[in-house]
């Protein structure tokens, strides 16, 4: 009986090394080689010990300043696309959730099934649509785009948040004479702060890492530092693996401390978003 | 629903409905009208009916495109679900620092498929990569990605698996959790072995966690773009693209929107019949949810 | 100037202090100058313009105009992809754009700025002394639509310190040497390297074209014949085939791009390659290669069969650059092209390692000097053609040809078979 537990733990040790392995090991060696002098960085075997050097990050600073705008654009798109797409979810999970009609629900459904159709689709016609209102290469598109990609699953998760708060707080405020967008900003909003920020997280994250359409729809002032990053990966010379390193880490460190900071909300999101639509 | 409560609802859902209809619907229309004509820079759209499609369908590399399509979509999509199976029972078995160790699993959540190329590219180099070394120093065989085809699809697989495991897990994990105690200790009074336990309670429970894990996987993992893109740029000789890719050749470089509108409107059709059963679960419950 | 100083310090500063942080982040949008031209181009031009053994050449050129060049770079084929990409929508952000020569269709001319006017009106210094051939490749229809700025000819490299470490005394002249010598040259070195014996790109047609070419066949010739000696492409395919048999071409031969060629040749990790000419001065760049001063180039050999009966046509590429039709600002892009196609900078781009397009270049005594290649290349341009002809499909036919060649040579198709396959499945692409 001992040994059998003694197996077991020692199974678990092994599966969690195997998991944490897994699961770090090549953001550890990116953000450790960002920080090695060049020679070292193919050093066999791989040195975990050595005397750190921003020679990388200041060769980026020097060669790459484009990467730096492209974090700036980055942070604007997705701030944007954020505030974006939380405002338009919030109500209308709201309405989603304290009104019970055919046309919600038809409007729900409809949301669920454009949620299946593939981004790149929409990159042929909107192409020249964009260019037509002049709108492109700026940070407006991807705004709009990001935040329309997300705004379904938004509104399903604002509405299952929703639901989780009593009817007769807005009753009550009803009475008090407040009317409906009064009671959503002053009363449901608060309250629903958990769900605001699970959808917060996920239009941050995906809006912050997002290739297709801003390797499509951008060129030069709108393009963000994911479009960078894979520029460099095309045009390395070789010895410039550091470079794309520190790019790497730089574009990394930001969105994994938020999700590290808000992984409570992206659980509860995922959780929600799956099981209720 | 009367036209006063219509009036008060509207503009609340209106914003949202907006952004699907002008971003999503009126394009994905305007494709499919796109697939029936040829057209290129300069060059006005004729009217051509089925030709792009049975241009697309008759070309070897779509098919192939579609064929590597699925398989990704079939073995990692699977594989993430066994993993991620894994580990949600080995959460669930009690570990120490639970709540560091979720952390650490989400990780790679944040990391956008530019950055997880560029560190697997790196850690899987045939020549000088960390894991190569490491490989061949304990005489194991390499991943030869960048010769192989079958080898590059399997180091795509592993980059989505990297980068999707813990949407897989979390789902699994919560649905894990949500199952009642009490039901365990009632099987082991009754004497159920662990295993008998598994498959009694755990696995029926875990049913429907596992059917949306596993089709809302399919579903993304049909989209598949960037890590092909990044990693192979769909070679060698094309053996490894993807549909998205082959989409991106026809439309961007190759010019020709009509059958790059056609092989966009197979994509949506494909995913929507991946996603049939699920949709049609999902309308019985919003449905029921109405009354 | 100062405030050009100031801000580097700046940066070097707040690099010391900290990294991140909004200020930061703002910092490269707040010295804008009055002016902007964004170019769209290979990473080279950008590096023989502005980072080269030469230096900044266009310093002058934005001072004068109180502009700042914001360059925007891709390898070739993204490249094309982005440019007529960008010159088809209603208006584009970018001015400038370089074309290769192969692609203006008169469709895709007409996406571009007709320079005739333009040239008479602000004319380019001595625009005679530009080679004449280059500037036809630009003329669409009578129409002048490109300025050409670089040619690439292409020769064969190798790194002298490996042929003299297997004991090769001199570089091949029959393509069956190269193929021998290649092969010899597949070893570990003495410093530890493993040596392939050569590196070619497999997404560019040049290369299969070359070996076609050295057997007297070809891909598609000025007037579309399609594989006219199929013969000799297969002659040319099975030799790509068997050296990547014997490990002479890397393993990672489908996935190689132009600038790994660059890079295995310059780390001692490759013998031989086939780069232009004008590379010369990159492979030998000490801050940069291995081999400094080691690296040399020759023509490409024919094959022993026809030596001495005709010449070896290499394959040449030639770059251009172009005003957008839909971009803004158009003198301000012409006053870039008038700047860039002056004596002065064609030398200057020439010393920094780029193919110059004036034949007054050649006969400048200091590049002659600098420049041991100048005489070789002169001679293998005098006999250089385009890989291929512009047409509507070709860049569907290129990657269909490479397909093709790709499976050859990894051994996944019979190279006849490969070769009849090309001829099937491009013939319906080319013009009627």
């Amino acid at each position: 009986m001992r040994t059998d537990r003694l197996y077991i733990g020692l199974g678990k040790t092994l599966a969690v090394g195997l998991v944490l392995i897994w699961s770090l090991l090549p953001i550890v060696f990116i953000v450790l080689s960002s920080l090695k002098p060049g020679v070292e960085i193919f050093a066999v075997p791989p040195k975990f010990f050595f005397t750190p050097t921003l020679e990388h990050y200041v060769n980026l600073w020097e060669k790459w300043g484009t990467f730096f705008q492209g974090l700036f654009n980055s942070l604007v798109v997705t701030v944007g696309a954020t505030l974006l797409a939380v405002s338009a979810s919030a109500a209308a999970g709201y309405v989603c959730s304290r009104y019970r009609s055919r046309f919600l629900t038809g409007s729900i459904f409809f949301l669920i099934v454009v949620r299946l159709i593939p981004p790149i689709v929409v990159t042929l016609p909107l192409f020249p649509a964009v260019n037509w209102l002049r709108l492109n290469d700026t940070h407006i598109v991807l705004i709009v785009l990001y935040a329309t990609f997300f705004v379904s699953l938004g509104t399903i998760l604002m509405r299952t948040f929703i639901d989780q708060i009593p009817r007769e707080l807005d009753e009550a405020a009803q009475i008090d004479g407040a009317g409906r967008l009064t009671i959503l900003r002053l009363v449901i909003l608060p309250l629903a702060a958990p769900g605001i920020l699970a959808v917060a997280v996920f239009v941050v994250v995906y809006a912050w890492n997002e290739f297709l359409f801003a390797f499509i729809f951008t060129a030069t002032r709108a393009k963000t530092a994911p479009f960078v990053i894979s520029e460099m990966i095309g045009s390395i010379d070789g010895v410039d693996w550091g470079v794309l390193f520190a790019a790497s880490t730089a574009q990394l460190a930001p969105v994994l401390l938020f999700v590290v900071f808000m992984h409570r909300y992206l659980v509860a999101g995922l959780t929600a978003g799956a099981t209720k639509g | 629903m009367n036209l006063r409560k219509a009036a008060e609802v509207l503009p609340f859902i209106a914003p949202v409905q907006a952004l699907v209809l002008g971003v999503i619907v009126i394009p994905s229309a305007f494709v499919v009208w796109m697939s029936f004509h040829v057209s290129s820079f300069g060059q006005a759209p004729q009217f051509v009916g089925w030709a792009n499609y049975l241009k697309i369908l008759t070309d070897p590399a779509f098919l192939r495109s579609l064929g590597n399509t699925f398989l990704i979509v079939l073995t990692a999509v699977h594989v993430e679900l066994l993993v991620g199976l894994g580990m949600a029972l080995l959460f669930a078995s009690g570990l120490p620092w639970r709540r560091y160790l979720l952390v650490a699993v989400l990780a790679p959540y944040a990391v956008s498929e530019v950055t997880a190329v560029a560190m697997w590219r790196f850690l899987f180099d045939p020549d000088l990569g960390p894991v190569t070394m490491v490989l061949q120093s304990l005489n194991l065989p390499i991943l030869d990605w960048s010769f192989e085809p079958s080898h590059a699809l399997i180091m795509v697989g592993l980059l989505t698996v990297w980068l999707h495991l813990p949407f897989t897990f979390v789902i699994l994990y919560a649905a894990r959790l949500a199952i009642p105690k009490d039901l365990y200790e009632a099987a082991f009074i009754d004497g159920a072995t662990r295993l008998q336990a598994f498959a009694k309670i755990t696995l029926p429970l875990l049913g429907p966690a596992i059917v949306i894990a596993l089709l809302f996987r399919y579903i993304f993992a049909f989209r598949l773009f960037s890590e092909v893109w990044l990693l192979t740029g769909g070679g060698p000789a094309r053996s490894t693209e993807v549909v998205a890719v082959y989409l991106y050749e026809e439309a961007f470089r190759f010019n020709a929107f009509g059958t790059a509108a056609a092989t966009a409107w197979i994509m949506v059709l494909i995913s929507m019949l991946l996603a049939a059963g699920y949709v049609l679960i999902l309308r019985r419950e919003t449905a029921a949810d109405a009354y | 100037m100062s405030r050009i100083d100031d801000f580097r310090f700046t940066r070097r500063a707040l690099l010391g202090t900290a990294l991140g942080g909004a200020a930061m982040l703002a910092a490269p949008r707040a010295f804008a100058a009055g002016k902007t031209l964004n170019v769209l181009s290979h990473k080279v031009h950008q590096t023989v313009l502005t980072a080269g053994k030469s230096g900044d050449l266009l310093e002058g050129w934005r001072k004068a105009n109180d502009a700042e060049i914001v360059w925007s770079t891709f390898d070739s084929n993204p490249l094309q992809d982005r440019l007529f990409r960008e010159a088809s929508l209603g208006e584009t952000e970018f001015n400038v754009g370089f074309l290769i020569d192969n692609r203006p269709t008169a469709q895709i001319a007409s996406l571009f700025e007709p320079l005739d006017d333009y040239l008479a009106k602000a004319p380019i210094e001595d625009f005679k002394d530009i080679a004449p051939g280059l500037v036809q490749a630009m003329t669409i229809q009578g129409k002048l639509i490109g300025i050409p700025v670089r040619h690439a000819t292409q020769g064969l490299f190798y790194n002298e310190a490996l042929l003299e470490e297997q004991g090769i005394k001199a570089p091949p002249t029959t393509l069956e040497e190269l193929v021998e010598q290649a092969k010899k040259l597949t070893f570990k070195s003495a410093a530890g390297t493993p040596v392939v014996g050569m590196v070619l790109a497999s997404d560019l047609a040049v290369f299969p074209v070359m070996f076609a070419r050295a057997f007297g066949g070809d891909y598609i010739t000025k007037d579309f014949k399609l594989v006219p000696e199929p013969e000799a492409m297969e002659k040319g395919l099975s030799v790509m085939k068997d050296m990547f048999d014997a490990g002479a071409l890397p393993r990672s031969y489908a996935t190689t791009s132009n600038d790994d060629q660059v890079t295995w040749l310059q780390q001692g990790r490759a013998a031989f390659t086939v780069l232009p000419f004008a590379r010369n001065a990159q492979l030998n760049n000490p801050q940069q290669s291995k081999f400094p001063g080691r690296i040399k180039a020759v023509e490409f050999p024919i094959s022993s069969a026809l030596k001495g009966k005709m010449p070896m046509s290499a394959v040449v590429e030639s770059w251009a650059m172009t005003i957008l039709k839909n971009s803004r600002n158009k003198d301000l892009s012409w006053s870039f092209l008038r700047e860039v196609s002056t004596k002065r900078a064609t030398l200057g781009m020439a010393n920094s390692g780029n193919g110059p397009v004036r034949v007054s270049t050649y006969a400048d005594p200091d590049f002659a000097a600098a420049n041991p290649l100048a005489a070789v290349e002169a001679k293998v341009l005098a006999h250089a053609r385009g890989a291929f002809p512009p047409f509507p499909e070709a860049a569907r036919a290129q990657s269909i040809f490479l397909e093709e060649v790709q499976l050859a040579v990894l051994g996944r198709k019979p190279v006849k078979q490969a070769v009849a396959d090309i001829r099937a499945r491009v013939q319906p692409l080319l013009p009627a």
